[in-house]
């Protein structure tokens, strides 16, 4: 089966080369995924392999793929249920509309 | 299956189910062992969270452009180098 990333020899179109400044949230993904390494909850070759099977992976950013495989691999491990991640989701999302 | 340097190799065509680390463009093509870099765990288990063991040799194989790609308008003398786990190759022949 081949990956999102196996992409050698096929026609991948003109390539996007714009830049955009590092966003908070991108580089808190990124916190997270060393974290959750140093813990020893996730390596980068699991990390690797559920960005590969994310069903919208073309529709994501870099930074959205990696936070949205790190959700998806605890909850594989059961670290996590998807049922925390949206409550705590929600309740930063009203926090925010506090401020 | 251990190969050394310059033994004559092919890519196996095989689709196995899963996270895979050889590209699919090699699949099924012919090269060579360009060397021997040692043995590691395998990444293909390791992406599962298992050991990784045992662990498997990954070699260096080069490849002609030509025999990579159709109608490939390059010099024929073009090369091309992929690191590739052993459980991914066979004798030229036999795959």
């Amino acid at each position: 089966m081949s990956g999102a990333h196996d992409l050698g020899g096929s026609s991948g179109g003109p390539i996007d080369r714009s830049g955009h400044e590092v966003e908070d949230w991108e580089r808190l993904a990124d916190a997270i995924n060393s974290a959750l390494g140093g813990k020893g909850l996730q390596t980068t070759d699991q990390h690797r392999r559920v960005i590969e099977s994310l069903p919208d992976y073309r529709d994501l950013g870099y930074y959205e793929r990696w936070a949205a495989a790190t959700e998806k691999l605890l909850v594989e491990k059961g670290i996590l249920t998807r049922e925390e991640i949206d409550e705590k989701a929600g309740e930063l999302e009203r926090r925010w509309g506090e401020s | 299956m251990a190969f050394a340097p310059g033994d004559r190799v092919r890519v196996r065509p095989a689709e196995k189910p899963g996270h895979v680390r050889t590209p699919g463009y090699l699949k099924g093509c012919p090269g060579w062992i360009e060397g021997v870099l040692g043995r590691f765990p395998n990444p293909e288990d390791l992406a599962y969270g298992l050991s990784g063991i045992p662990e498997k040799k990954l070699y260096r194989v080069g490849f002609r452009q030509t025999d990579l790609w159709d109608g490939y308008d390059g010099p024929a003398s073009d090369l091309l180098y992929a690191d590739i786990y052993e459980h991914w190759l066979a004798p030229e022949g036999e795959a």
